[in-house]
């Protein structure tokens, strides 16, 4: 399935660029991210939960930076499985920030997930629905913090 | 697989208990979606609540003018009660059409509206008949009307410890007649797209009217602006047409096996239509 949007940050492209790769300030604006660390090179793990309904799943992510021009696009894989390799995720993530007119950045991203496995077998419509949801939630916490940042 | 607790309760309270005890306890009604979901290993209670033994939960009482479903009425029941009839046609009519005899056998009312599928027969029914959902936990108990139980995909207002106990449908308007229509695949299926109405006629015009569109979104759609272009008209097939384009407007449906999100809206004033157009007929035979 394909997630795509976009989102503005009030700030400058350099600033929405040094957040998005700073681990530290991007795990606590995903929804359901509960760590994340290097792992190596252009590489992260994360622990990231939701839940749709009365299905709550938990996945152990390998992310990995496969391409970065600064500070204007990059795109990354994510592998993962849930503990008991009930489910198998992996996607294709691609990231642009473009500066707007009024100096603001504009955030597009979108992202290619196949989940096969138990969470394969509920509706993917639904698990749809359910990203684009999580996806205006990381939106929302990420502008929140990086204008913060910018007023402090 | 980590192992898992069993309880039969014979009361209420005793059944409220156990789930305030336990976060991860779900209650067991008739097992039709549950035990097929523990089967796909997608849901792994840490303890099960059977409500089988509850006798108070069963059953159909005439309550004031309109009538109390207890949350473990099997399916079969409800579509089998001749007493739901006029405005409360519409539940029954849900009732009949759900699954197969198997599952109208086993499953139940509260079973199948606190797994809230959005394509699921009764949220619309209920819905539109403007039902309300009896909530009990250990400390008391509360009310919601339908419109507001459901609250997400798949996600209802209960909190932790907390169960269905019944399911109240007030009286319905004199001459009312309800009516629920489906679209699915095949016989069985969940529902494609699904119409509840509640209609009413004052001679050639509509006296009182709600729909809830059901499949096309996270929860029941109801729309005030499409019902009140139609209350106090005589439902001439434009009016209806316009009112059913509200609707499909402000669905949100998705895109799954049963069909694409554009099919869905394309169906949704037609199958508004011919629900309306089962009630009128129904509401002058009544007259």
């Amino acid at each position: 399935m394909k997630i795509e949007d976009s989102f503005i940050v009030q700030a400058s492209r350099d600033r929405v660029w040094a957040a998005i790769i700073d681990p530290e300030r991007i795990a606590p604006c995903i929804p359901g991210c509960e760590s994340i660390e290097i792992s190596g090179p252009n590489c992260y793990r994360a622990r990231v939960s939701f839940a749709v309904g009365p299905i709550k799943a938990s996945f152990n992510l390998e992310v990995e930076v496969t391409e970065e021009t600064p500070p204007s696009f990059v795109a990354s894989t994510t592998r993962g499985e849930e503990g008991t390799r009930a489910s198998v995720l992996t996607a294709h993530n691609e990231l642009h920030l473009v500066t707007l007119e009024d100096g603001s950045t504009e955030v597009r991203y979108v992202s290619d997930v196949s989940i096969v496995g138990r969470l394969g077998r509920f509706g993917l419509g639904v698990m749809k629905k359910k990203a684009a949801a999580l996806g205006v939630e990381f939106a929302e916490a990420f502008r929140a913090r990086v204008e913060q940042d910018e007023a402090a | 697989m980590r192992p898992m607790e069993f309880h039969e309760p014979a009361t209420l309270d005793a059944a409220a208990a156990l789930l305030a005890a336990d976060g991860e306890a779900r209650c067991l009604a008739g097992g039709a979606t549950l035990v097929a979901m523990m089967n796909a290993r997608l849901v792994e209670p840490s303890a099960l609540v059977s409500l089988r033994r509850i006798e108070e939960l069963r059953g159909i009482d005439a309550e004031g003018d309109g009538f109390c479903i207890g949350a473990m009425t099997p399916h079969r029941v409800t579509a089998a009660d001749g007493r739901l009839a006029g405005g409360h046609a519409v539940v029954r009519e849900a009732a009949a059409v759900i699954a197969n005899p198997s599952v109208r056998n086993m499953g139940t009312m509260g079973g199948s509206i606190a797994f809230a599928d959005p394509a699921a027969d009764y949220p619309p029914a209920l819905v539109a008949i403007g039902a309300e959902i009896e909530i009990v936990a250990r400390d008391g108990q509360r009310r919601i009307g339908a419109a507001d139980f459901f609250t997400d995909w798949y996600e209802t207002v209960l909190g932790p410890g907390e169960l269905i106990s019944a399911i109240h449908l007030p009286g319905a308007p004199a001459g009312a007649v309800g009516v629920y229509d489906k679209l699915a695949r095949v016989e069985g299926d969940f529902a494609t797209a699904s119409a509840a109405v509640v209609l009413a006629m004052a001679g050639d015009a509509c006296s009182h009217l709600s729909i809830a569109v059901g499949g096309c979104g996270p929860t029941p759609l109801r729309l005030a602006e499409a019902e009140s272009a139609l209350i106090g008209s005589g439902l001439d097939a434009e009016a209806v047409q316009r009112a059913g384009e509200m609707l499909a407007q402000a669905s949100d449906p998705v895109d799954d096996v049963r069909a694409s999100a554009d099919y869905r809206r394309l169906v949704i004033p037609r199958l508004v239509a011919r629900a309306i157009s089962r009630a009128i007929t129904g509401a002058r035979a009544v007259l």
